[in-house]
């Protein structure tokens, strides 16, 4: 029962995450984290402008399969 | 002890698999259970996965983890983002999973449920995830490259162009077809319509307020448009009762493919985080969760398959298509078990974003395992119905005849019994005003989900609700690969026409992007229209264009493939590609053989068009309708023409192959692979994605 009480909200909290990840939700976190953005060689974008540019990006090549 | 263990285990697994598979292949007496089925492909699947993927992995491709993948090495956060496996497996299976796998085999069934399932799980196995798996690890090692920048590489370059167009060929006739499955789910249907209607307006304000006023907050926006969703399902109903307003959203065929034309138009060249995007996502949601809805269904409900194994239509008269059980199962299966449009998925986003080699294996073959199983499931909701009703509904009406009688007596006298009034209670109970002559496999395939769903939830009460969720969740995600599709084909058209002059190829220029969106919208409206007017239903000759041009796609990825394990000096094991290639050769050059030039004129497209000239001759064909024949007879010389040319296309790059693969095993070229030299990760083994600070 312990062992079920600990368990349970870690894997919650991982499901949680990987459901943020999948939809594209934590995209602009990530992206803050990502090495290109972190070593400071390029101005980082805002939450706005990394959303509209990702989304261009994305739909610019075959995404959605038949 | 362990080992000994993991071996009873998986030859347990093995034997119930073959059992299963035994006593759906070899049954015929009472209807089957469906978890016959399920219990089927699972083992397959589990052992495929086990033996042959394993042996893919450790002896073919050599993954290695020591290798840094790319996402590691250029980590952007936009297109190199290292990605945990698990997500990254939803990713690409929401990516590759559309409305194919669905209709694909619900069309099939009328071969009987044998034919199909069994393609399903062999093809899938032995072709389909061999082909995504291999094609993904190709691209992982050469910075997430596409299909036909390794063409051009691998190959030649001439090999690489015609792969280039051979895609786009594909994409235009792809998204013609999956338009017409919507016109003919939406046709005269005002719940349905109002429903799909709906969910235009819902997405603008999506997107609207991801991008104005909470920036890229997708799992609450999606939630809220779920939920606006799942609302006009159940508000079509007070549509379709209300004479004024059901009258508004009653529309034929051919204002149908009108209003779809022009929101493909608007998606593709208005702002992507306006309609498009946050369809997309609405789209994902739905489908994730229809899909698991499915699976459950089936699982608690566990209903008999009442289809026999194989029907009469083997022989190639057919109701739903025309042609022989080969090569037409295999062509119109299509994505469930081998889809060349996944190598473009596979060559595309996901080699990005992948953390390790190793799980190129889990994401490549075990995602296309699953959807080789929602392809599964179709089947079974497809044959769970009573036959002569899957064929009232999937028949059109110059076979079967236009009214419930004649539909009734003539179903039935192909020994699938049909009394005339069970097809208008169906209607009467789903909220149709007729399910007749409904060729496309999406209303047939939603009849079979709603009496899935509602033996598990609400009985007959809520069957018309479930029909109507059933239908807004096939035609919603038609509707993202419609939108989506027609701007990648607008950036190919741009780029193709940017090398004849340079400002059309620029994607931010306004003439340019309103020409090539005309341009694409043009090209698949096209072949819509003539799907529409088509006197035998349009499904019956555009799904196998269809599924030929994809499985044409298939065998590119596949000759893309063998060249690269033959410079890899894989001869040993070249036979997994090189059989699949045959095998996908073989049933496409048959396909296109037959549908070109048989004398049947419901199978060759010349035939037909001769047939009808020959009525005009005699004189048998109205003054009023000569111009509607002959424009009829045009169509079909133009698919017959289409069909030629891409398996020329197709062979011209196969030869180049040949050409490339002789050069290489006589030793007169030393072989040239052309993978990003070799960098060791810097990340710790047990490194999983999570620990990029937020664990």
């Amino acid at each position: 029962m312990r062992r079920a009480s600990r368990i349970t909200p870690r894997f919650l909290r991982r499901f949680w995450r990987g459901l943020r990840d999948w939809c594209g939700d934590s995209a602009y976190e990530r992206y803050l984290r990502s090495t290109s953005a972190k070593s400071g060689a390029s101005r980082t974008l805002t939450a706005e402008e990394f959303y509209v540019e990702r989304l261009d990006r994305h739909y610019s090549r075959p995404n959605r399969c038949c | 002890m362990k080992r000994l263990l993991s071996i009873v285990i998986w030859v347990a697994v093995a034997l119930l698999g073959a059992g299963a598979l035994g006593a759906i292949a070899f049954n015929r007496g009472e209807p089957l259970n469906a978890m016959w089925f399920v219990l089927a492909a699972v083992c397959s699947y589990a052992v495929a996965y086990r033996l042959y993927s394993a042996f893919l992995a450790a002896r073919l491709l050599v993954l290695d983890e020591t290798r840094a993948t790319p996402a590691e090495r250029r980590d952007d956060g936009r297109d190199f983002v290292p990605t945990n496996k698990w997500v990254l497996f939803g990713h690409h299976f929401a990516a590759i999973a559309g409305p194919g796998p669905l209709v694909g085999p619900t069309l099939a069934a009328q071969f009987g449920y044998l034919p199909g399932t069994l393609w399903l799980i062999a093809g899938a196995a032995l072709a389909g995830c061999v082909q995504d798996f291999i094609i993904l690890f190709c691209s992982m090692r050469r910075d997430g490259k596409s299909l036909g920048e390794m063409a051009r590489e691998e190959v030649s370059r001439r090999g690489g162009f015609l792969a280039q167009l051979a895609v786009l060929a594909i994409m235009v006739i792809l998204l013609g077809v999956v338009a017409l499955v919507i016109v003919n789910a939406l046709k005269s249907s005002p719940w349905a319509t109002f429903t799909l209607a709906m969910t235009i307006p819902i997405a603008l304000l999506l997107g609207v307020y991801l991008r104005f006023v909470r920036p890229g907050r997708v799992l609450e926006a999606s939630l809220i448009g779920v939920g606006l969703i799942l609302f006009v399902v159940v508000a079509g109903q007070w549509v379709a009762e209300s004479p004024a307003w059901a009258k508004v959203f009653t529309l034929g065929g051919l204002s149908l493919a009108t209003a779809l034309i022009v929101y493909a138009f608007a998606a593709s060249a208005l702002p992507v985080w306006l309609l498009l995007a946050p369809r997309d996502y609405l789209s994902a949601f739905i489908k994730a969760g229809a899909v698991i809805c499915l699976a459950a269904g089936i699982l608690l409900v566990r209903p008999h398959v009442l289809m026999p194994p194989l029907t009469r239509f083997v022989d190639g008269t057919g109701p739903v298509f025309a042609g022989k059980i080969f090569p037409f199962c295999f062509i119109t299966i299509a994505c469930g078990a081998i889809s060349g449009f996944h190598s473009l998925i596979s060559s595309g986003t996901t080699p990005k974003m992948i953390l390790r080699e190793s799980h190129a294996r889990f994401i490549g073959y075990g995602a296309m395992l699953l959807e080789s199983f929602v392809g599964v499931m179709a089947m079974v909701a497809a044959c769970a119905m009573p036959p002569g009703v899957y064929f009232a509904i999937n028949s059109p009406a110059s076979i079967v005849g236009g009214t419930p009688e004649a539909a009734a007596a003539t179903i039935s006298s192909w020994g699938f019994p049909l009394a005339a009034g069970t097809m208008t209670d169906l209607a009467h109970k789903v909220g149709e005003l007729t399910l007749l002559n409904r060729a496309g496999g999406a209303p047939s395939l939603a009849v079979g989900m709603a009496q899935i769903f509602s033996n598990t939830i609400g009985g007959d009460r809520l069957l018309s609700i479930w029909y109507h969720f059933a239908i807004m969740f096939e035609a919603l995600f038609i509707l993202t690969v419609l939108d989506a599709g027609t701007r990648v084909g607008r950036f190919m058209i741009q780029e193709l026409g940017g090398r004849v002059w340079k400002p059309f190829g620029r994607t931010s220029w306004m003439p340019g992007i309103l020409i090539s969106s005309a341009i694409i919208v043009a090209m698949w409206g096209y072949f819509l229209y003539q799907g529409v007017v088509d006197p035998l239903g349009g499904i019956n000759s555009l799904w196998p264009l269809f599924g030929i041009s994809n499985q044409l796609l298939a065998a590119v990825a596949l000759v893309v493939a063998t060249t690269v394990l033959l410079k890899m000096g894989r001869l040993r094991w070249i036979w997994v590609t090189l059989l699949p290639t045959a095998w996908l050769v073989t049933i496409t050059m048959t396909a296109s053989y037959q549908k070109i030039f048989d004398a049947n004129p419901r199978i060759g497209f010349l035939s037909f068009a001769n047939v009808m000239a020959a009525q005009i001759a005699a004189g048998k064909i109205p003054a009023a309708k000569i111009v509607e024949t002959q424009r009829i007879i045009f169509n079909q010389r133009l698919d017959a023409g289409v069909t030629a040319v891409l398996a020329l296309m197709v062979m011209v790059l196969i030869v180049e192959a040949l050409v490339q693969w002789y050069s290489i095993l006589s030793r007169r070229r030393e072989p040239v692979l052309h993978e990003s030299p070799y960098v060791a990760t810097q990340w710790a083994p047990d490194f999983s994605g999570a620990a990029h600070g937020d664990d």
